[in-house]
């Protein structure tokens, strides 16, 4: 329903108007010519009617009018409604489509056959059309939605950042060693990745609503791209292709990336396989610009794994044999130690956009 | 074992390899158990030998991707065999010994076995010359870790209950696999193992769920979630958002059906059964601030649940998230107000512990079993559903896990559903993110790894005979009725799935359900229902 309430571009000479909630709970158009917006509540009481009335071919439209009895609502309404209803043209979630239904409304002419011919083919270009447009705003508010989660994920993060600031504060200033076994190195690692991170205060936030130069360049920005996209709709719908290229421009719009990366890292890491035109992030790279030690660091402290693979064995065979008493030497495996390695090669080059062209 | 063969998917997915050994559960099970038995203290030859039919599918397999950054050519079987060979006769005194002490197993199977896999020693290994490649000894690894966690499972559960044999699998297991390393199948068996490990630790002695879920002695235990660092955890929680839809999914797919169910109101008030980091909000006050040509942005309360403890749910960050999300909403102009609302201690929700305000829209958030949440107790998640239905809500959202038909349930079958599932979720993380394996590990040890261990000890204590139904299934039984998922809705979750992979699916299960899959398998569903009455209302 909040979809269907956009005005569609096909036929918005006549749809951008405004609509207006009469008192009555009705919602009509601002046209000369009135138009009804049949809301899923309103057809739901058009159908009790009709069922009381004993079925759509027995009742007429002033019989319904008389049964619903809600103020505003017209022969004319209820005609071309009754109309639909009879040729089971409505299922139930057509009954939301408010494009359509107008564009039905503009051409009544129901008397003719080869009329309801041009009709309905009309009807199927016009539901092409608007499921296209829909899809377009449905690209749209997603793309807007997964930068509001980000921007919040962003917050969540900034603050996990300060806690541990303070943390390691006290640490500093404390007598032990910290708070359990990754106390120290979690604040060593923590200490580069947060001020690093730079994140801005929450105010930052106030791209969605405080800072309106800022929106309306974004909303431009999203417009332009989705005219562009409007052209080859057909191929990308689907994809997303579009969509994965439009991510980057909130954050290099903001300055900011929610993501932590580590940046030669993944640079190394995306270097190789991924063009530079699809980094999405490139612009943000100097003011992120974590250290290249925040995953690996932490992850390390849980590592249980040596990082040298020399030392692979001993571990190894401690892990598996201690707590079985089994006094045979279990079998080396060779294989593992590149691959053990590999991490610690590759390293933690963090997710990066959705545009990941391995898949 | 045909749709194996003809089907795309890349030969070393786990998944694929799953599915594999699914078609041959049909083999008689103590059998498959004595070959795995077999196995375990014949190591090489044998085991080809008893999964012969496997060595022939994956031969005629054309395996061309290699390409995910793992270095498999170490893996060569013939290198491998040569390694282990040499162990072959110290196992089998082990067994032996175990037999004796166990005594549970029939030798005699056990030797006519034994005798099999010797007389084909010799007709296996000119079939293995015809495994060339390095991707045929990885899904041959695969499938008999499978056949082991398995046989495992057999024993552990099974007729012929020998918790001695199952000690033995497992470890052999964990010395095939580890969870930071290796295949998808290798670090998941690495989990899976370390599950049933702790299964039977806990049934030798203490029948303590506690010491199964929490217990972190031994390497090989992982952490419970909460025991986790915060920032491993968030850092995880960041990752598995942008390594994977499902969190999105969830999310938006509720959000949006609330956008299109509160449209023309002025108050919304959403109830939050698990509100977490509230991360789910953000894009909703953000949708609710920008629809342009409704009611200006209806004012939005949230009532989260709360619960005791210390955990990432109590009290405390309860309201941490609460304030987050004061702040956020003040920084988009959105009117919000959040309140908590403690469930009782047995985590139990009583409707008249709810503050509702006349002339709002009430919608119900339930959002289980995500990826990155942890396990609720069926009675609290019922007494919510059922309390809330006496408030008549406008929508209730509610995102759940899917689970699989299990053919003759029982814990193997659940077992086996579950590793099923879990396959498809690593593959599906290894697939959009191939060179990640470090972040793939972090998410695998925070979120699944735990998840793992918590669903195996709850198949395990109700040996799989717990109702398999979803919530879905149960808020239709007690009366909610469906809400359509609009086409918008559809499309949305469409355009999510296409920035991550063309693994994953959505389906419209029913008018009222999307459901996302990784290949064939479905993963998680969002259904919308509402007990709303609209006679009463017009």
């Amino acid at each position: 329903m909040f979809q269907h309430k956009k005005p569609s571009t096909m036929n918005s000479h006549h749809d951008r108007p405004m609509c207006v909630q009469g008192d009555s709970g009705l919602v009509l158009t601002t046209d000369p010519k009135p138009r009804l917006r049949w809301t899923v509540e309103l057809h739901e009481r058009f159908v009790d009617a009709v069922t009381q009335l004993g079925g759509p071919d027995k009742a007429t439209p002033k019989t319904i009018m008389r049964v619903m009895g809600v103020k505003g609502l017209t022969l004319y309404h209820l005609k071309s409604h009754l109309q639909k209803f009879r040729l089971g043209k409505q299922p139930h979630k057509e009954f939301n489509d408010h494009s359509i239904k107008d564009a039905l409304d503009l051409q009544r002419n129901p008397s003719s056959s080869s009329a309801m011919m041009g009709r309905s083919m009309n009807e199927m270009q016009m539901e092409v059309q608007r499921r296209l447009h829909e899809q377009l705003e449905v690209q749209r508010h997603l793309q807007l939605r997964i930068e509001a989660q980000g921007k919040y994920m962003q917050s969540i993060l900034e603050k996990a950042c300060q806690t541990l600031a303070g943390e390691n504060n006290n640490n500093a200033s404390g007598s032990y060693k910290g708070i359990g076994n990754q106390g120290v190195s979690d604040v060593g690692s923590m200490k580069d990745f947060c001020p690093s991170l730079n994140f801005p205060p929450f105010q930052d936030l106030n791209i969605y609503g405080g800072d309106d130069h800022h929106q309306l360049d974004l909303q431009q920005n999203m417009d332009r791209q989705s005219s562009l996209d409007h052209g080859f709709m057909n191929n990308n719908v689907n994809d997303g292709l579009c969509l994965g290229k439009k991510r980057s421009s909130p954050y290099s719009g903001s300055g900011k990336s929610p993501l932590i990366w580590s940046d030669d890292l993944r640079l190394q890491d995306l270097g190789s396989t991924l063009g530079p035109q699809d980094d999405p992030f490139k612009g943000d790279q100097i003011q992120i610009a974590p250290p290249s030690t925040d995953l690996d660091s932490i992850s390390d402290i849980y590592e249980t794994k040596p990082v040298l693979s020399g030392s692979d064995h001993t571990i190894g065979d401690k892990k598996y044999e201690a707590p079985t008493k089994l006094e045979r030497p279990s079998p080396r495996r060779t294989p593992f130690s590149t691959e053990r390695m590999n991490p610690i090669m590759n390293s933690s080059g963090v997710p990066h956009g959705r545009n990941s062209p391995y898949g | 074992m045909n749709s194996f063969i003809t089907s795309n998917f890349r030969t070393q997915q786990a998944s694929s390899i799953i599915t594999t050994s699914l078609t041959q559960l049909p083999m008689n099970s103590a059998i498959a158990m004595a070959m795995e038995f077999d196995d375990t203290f014949q190591l090489d030859i044998a085991d080809y030998s008893s999964t012969t039919t496997t060595t022939t599918t994956t031969t005629t397999t054309t395996t061309t991707d290699d390409d995910h950054g793992c270095n498999w050519s170490d893996w060569s079987p013939v290198v491998d065999w040569e390694a282990l060979s040499g162990g072959q006769d110290d196992f089998h005194d082990l067994i032996e010994s175990m037999m004796d002490d166990g005594g549970l197993l029939n030798p005699g199977r056990v030797l006519a076995n034994e005798t099999t896999s010797n007389s084909q020693n010799s007709v296996s290994s000119t079939d293995t010359m015809a495994i060339d490649e390095e991707n045929n000894g990885e899904d041959v690894k695969g499938l008999r870790l499978v056949h082991l966690l398995m046989a495992a499972a057999e024993a552990l559960t099974g007729v012929n209950k020998s918790r001695e044999l199952a000690r033995v699998i497992l470890v052999r297991l964990k010395e095939l696999v580890s969870p930071n390393d290796g295949t998808n199948m290798e670090r998941l068996a690495a989990y899976f193992s370390d599950a049933l490990q702790g299964l039977l630790e806990g049934a030798g002695g203490i029948h303590n769920n506690k010491h199964l879920i929490n217990s972190s002695n031994g390497p090989y235990h992982h952490h419970h979630r909460d025991e986790n660092h915060p920032t491993d955890v968030l850092t995880a929680f960041q990752l598995l958002q942008d390594m994977s839809p499902y969190v999105k999914f969830g999310h938006f797919s509720a959000n949006q059906a609330i956008l299109e169910a509160v449209i023309h109101d002025r108050r919304v008030h959403i109830v939050d059964y698990d509100i977490m980091e509230g991360i789910q909000w953000a894009s909703l006050m953000q949708a609710l601030v920008s629809r342009k040509d409704g009611p200006p942005a209806p004012h939005l309360r949230i009532t989260a649940l709360s619960r005791g403890g210390n955990g990432r749910r109590s009290i405390g960050t309860v309201q941490e998230t609460g304030r987050r999300l004061v702040a956020f909403a003040a920084s988009i102009g959105q009117p919000f107000s959040f309140h908590q609302c403690r469930l009782d201690s047995d985590e139990t929700f009583r409707p008249s512990s709810l503050k509702l305000v006349r002339g709002e829209a009430l919608i119900i958030n339930c959002m289980l079993h995500l990826p990155h949440f942890s396990y609720r107790a069926p009675d609290s998640i019922a007494s919510f559903l059922s309390g809330s239905k006496t408030l008549s809500p406008r929508l209730v959202t509610l995102v759940e896990e899917e689970v699989g038909p299990v053919g003759d349930g029982g814990f193997v079958g659940r077992f086996m559903d579950s590793l099923h599932h879990y396959s498809a979720l690593y593959d599906s993380l290894e697939a959009g993110f191939p060179m990640q394996s470090r972040a793939r590990a972090l998410v695998e040890r925070v979120f699944l790894g735990p998840r793992i261990s918590g669903s195996l000890a709850r198949i395990y204590r109700t040996r799989g005979e717990e109702e398999v139904c979803s919530w879905g299934e149960w808020l239709g039984a007690v009366g909610f009725k469906p809400v359509n998922i609009s086409f918008a809705n559809h499309c949305q979750a469409k355009l999510l799935l296409g920035l991550f992979n063309n693994g994953y699916r959505v389906e419209e299960l029913a008018s009222n359900r999307l459901v996302l899959g990784w290949k064939c398998r479905r993963l998680l569903s969002a259904s919308l229902w509402t007990s709303f009455s609209l006679d009463s209302d017009l």
